[in-house]
């Protein structure tokens, strides 16, 4: 029965070769045994999906609503709902907290090998999703200190929390609580990077955008250096 | 939703003449096809029927399907524009039920009643946490094929494992449920 099961899984997600799926669907076609294994393996599928779905919808009724709110927000709010909705499919968030089991995810990232999947997982702190939250609703503009900006950006003249060298765009957002967060943590998503860097005087510096580590390190470490 | 590279023989085959490949596609989609027209028709019995309609229009209208989406994408718009044009109908001919199916075309096979597709809430919840507490190897594998729509050549890439070892890890989740399902009694009715 293993050896069926086994080879009826495979079936179903289309990776028998042509000749060992016919063989293997008229088995099916004659035992309803068979069959009604394979009926539960659609019916797996499914819950599963189903229930994977109806939790990402949740991030993304909160993306969606805050992009309407926070329309400077689009890339990070895309950003973290995107890290945040791998992460759900592959763990059981607590629905009101979006915690991660870290022990699970250090498991997994050993199990994931890519590197940005370790860097997505590594990095995913129980406060960032409230800390994404607060950035988006947050309507305010900071006072971003000159001493911040990388060398070679150049602020955006219609948008003080922009910077760009041209090739990359960085945001910042300023937050005077640091959420817990006790060192420089950060994670990407797609093309975008996001840094979350507590200041030695007790606040939490946020920055975002398509700036990879290589560019954001000595950013980070002159954000350290000069008090 | 992703592609199923698994489609792609099926669809081969149902387009071929393949009652057995078109008898497969029905019991793999069925679950899902039901769980949709429930969730948009709010009825079990118009779902059910619907449901039937629209696999028999699969049948008939499967060499117009050439791949440019999943093909559940495809059966699922059958079944939503079926379900449109049965609320019109209904509403334009109150006195009349929907018309009537071409009874000479193939038969979906009737083997799995809808009461059976569909999960109790409870039982669902069971299942989930029971697949959330297979272990992380297991739990890694069978989620990247069934929520990220992987094949084992991709998930064997990203975990760095052989192809086997993959093969192997989805199939035991799944046996694991089933035999979790069948410990609980959910499905055997």
């Amino acid at each position: 029965m293993d050896k069926d099961l086994e080879t009826l899984s495979a079936l179903y997600d289309g990776e028998l070769d042509e000749r060992e799926a016919r063989i293997n669907l008229e088995k099916i076609s004659l035992d309803e045994k068979l069959k009604n294994t394979f009926h539960k393996l659609g019916v797996i599928s499914e819950l599963v999906q189903r229930n994977t779905t109806q939790k990402a919808s949740k991030i993304r009724f909160l993306s969606d609503h805050y992009k309407k709110i926070h329309p400077v927000m689009t890339n990070i709010v895309t950003a973290a709902a995107t890290v945040m909705i791998t992460l759900i499919a592959l763990y059981q968030f607590d629905d009101d907290r979006f915690q991660v089991d870290k022990e699970s995810t250090l498991q997994l990232s050993t199990a994931l090998s890519s590197e940005e999947a370790k860097i997505q997982l590594f990095n995913a702190d129980q406060n960032i999703m409230e800390h994404m939250i607060s950035i988006m609703q947050s309507n305010s503009s900071q006072k971003v200190s000159k001493n911040w900006i990388p060398v070679g950006f150049e602020v955006n003249p219609n948008n003080p929390n922009q910077f760009s060298n041209g090739r990359n765009n960085l945001f910042f957002h300023l937050e005077n609580k640091q959420l817990g967060i006790k060192k420089v943590k950060y994670f990407k998503a797609k093309n975008n990077w996001i840094y979350l860097i507590p200041l030695q005087d007790g606040r939490l510096l946020t920055a975002y955008g398509d700036v990879p580590p290589s560019v954001a390190d000595p950013m980070i470490q002159s954000i350290y250096q000069r008090k | 939703m992703t592609a199923n590279k698994g489609d792609d023989m099926l669809v081969k085959e149902i387009q071929s003449g393949n009652t057995m490949a078109f008898e497969a596609m029905v019991l793999k989609y069925q679950p899902k096809l039901m769980s949709s027209l429930v969730g948009y028709t709010k009825s079990h019995d118009q779902a059910e029927e619907l449901c039937q309609k629209t696999f028999l229009r699969v049948w008939q209208k499967i060499d117009s399907f050439r791949g440019d989406s999943a093909l559940f994408t495809w059966i699922y718009r059958i079944g939503i524009n079926l379900a449109k044009n049965d609320f019109a109908s209904s509403y334009a001919k109150s006195s009349k039920l929907t018309h009537p199916l071409d009874q000479d075309e193939h038969d979906v096979p009737q083997n799995y009643s809808p009461e059976s597709i569909l999960i109790a809430e409870e039982s669902e919840e069971k299942i989930m946490n029971f697949i959330n507490n297979l272990d992380i190897d297991t739990r890694t594998a069978f989620t990247l094929r069934e929520v990220e729509g992987k094949t084992y050549d991709e998930i064997a890439e990203m975990l760095r494992c052989p192809i086997g070892t993959v093969r192997s890890r989805i199939f035991r989740a799944r046996q694991l449920i089933l035999e979790y399902m069948d410990q609980e009694n959910i499905l055997n009715g």
